[in-house]
């Protein structure tokens, strides 16, 4: 069964590229969010198996969504999509309760391996 | 990886991403400490850096880095000091647009403007001046 992921990024260039990357191994993209406040509202209405997060984004930022998705659900799988410089705030966001990070530009192979990892890490 | 569909995004995404930074810039000659506007001028270079990349564009990349980490100054003061800091994040706003026309013309990114690039990293924006 596909993993049903929800991509969240301010960029559609960037969801565009997530989605080429995961959509043939094994996952679907159920959702797309343009800033943390869809990105919690599609969160509530899909339930998705994994969630890609972008920090940088409008209305809420990734780490203040994290946040809201967690409070909603603290099993929730989020993954941080950073760019080099980000570390602080990945940090953050791991403390928040994401459960990894991929960095910009995306390597697809890492990619793919970091999702598939936070799906199995247990709680 | 389809170059010519994310060339095509790019160059959609970073021409409306230029125009709002541009709009910002424009509120911020107004009023200096505007938030929203320096927030957008910092989130609007962030996200050309990491498409630029993305496509190896490297010198739109590393200079939205070099724009991105002098607002990261600028929000740490709350403010952009002085008109000689705003003249250069509109240097910046419009080497980054000659970037991008470069790349819808020839499809290669232009080679790197030194002394602006120079420029953008001296004194490391604005929060260093705002320590006392």
């Amino acid at each position: 069964m596909k993993a049903r992921t929800l991509v969240a990024d301010d960029a559609s260039f960037m969801r565009e590229m997530i989605k080429e990357i995961i959509e043939p191994e094994g996952f679907e993209v159920v959702a797309e969010a343009g800033d943390g406040n869809d990105a919690i509202e599609l969160f509530k209405e899909h339930s998705p198996d994994i969630i890609t997060m972008d920090i940088v984004m409008p209305k809420k930022s990734g780490i203040e969504a994290v946040k809201g998705i967690v409070e909603l659900d603290p099993g929730a799988k989020i993954v941080m999509c950073s760019a080099l410089g980000q570390e602080a705030l990945v940090m953050e966001a791991l403390k928040a309760g994401a459960k990894d990070f991929i960095v910009k530009p995306f390597k697809p192979d890492l990619v793919v391996s970091t999702l598939r990892k936070a799906i199995e890490k247990q709680d | 990886m389809d170059l010519a569909k994310y060339r095509a995004l790019f160059l959609e995404e970073a021409t409306e991403h230029l125009a709002e930074m541009s709009r910002a810039l424009l509120v911020l000659e107004k009023i200096p400490n505007a938030g929203e506007a320096i927030e957008t001028v910092f989130r609007m270079a962030h996200s050309i850096k990491s498409m630029a990349a993305s496509l190896d564009y490297t010198s739109i990349s590393e200079l939205s880095h070099r724009l991105e980490d002098r607002m990261e100054g600028v929000r740490a003061a709350g403010r952009v000091h002085g008109a000689d800091d705003l003249a250069l994040l509109f240097r910046g706003l419009e080497a980054l647009e000659q970037g991008v026309e470069t790349v819808r013309s020839t499809g290669e990114a232009p080679a790197a403007d030194a002394d602006l690039m120079a420029a953008l990293s001296a004194d490391g924006g604005g929060a260093k001046k705002a320590l006392p």
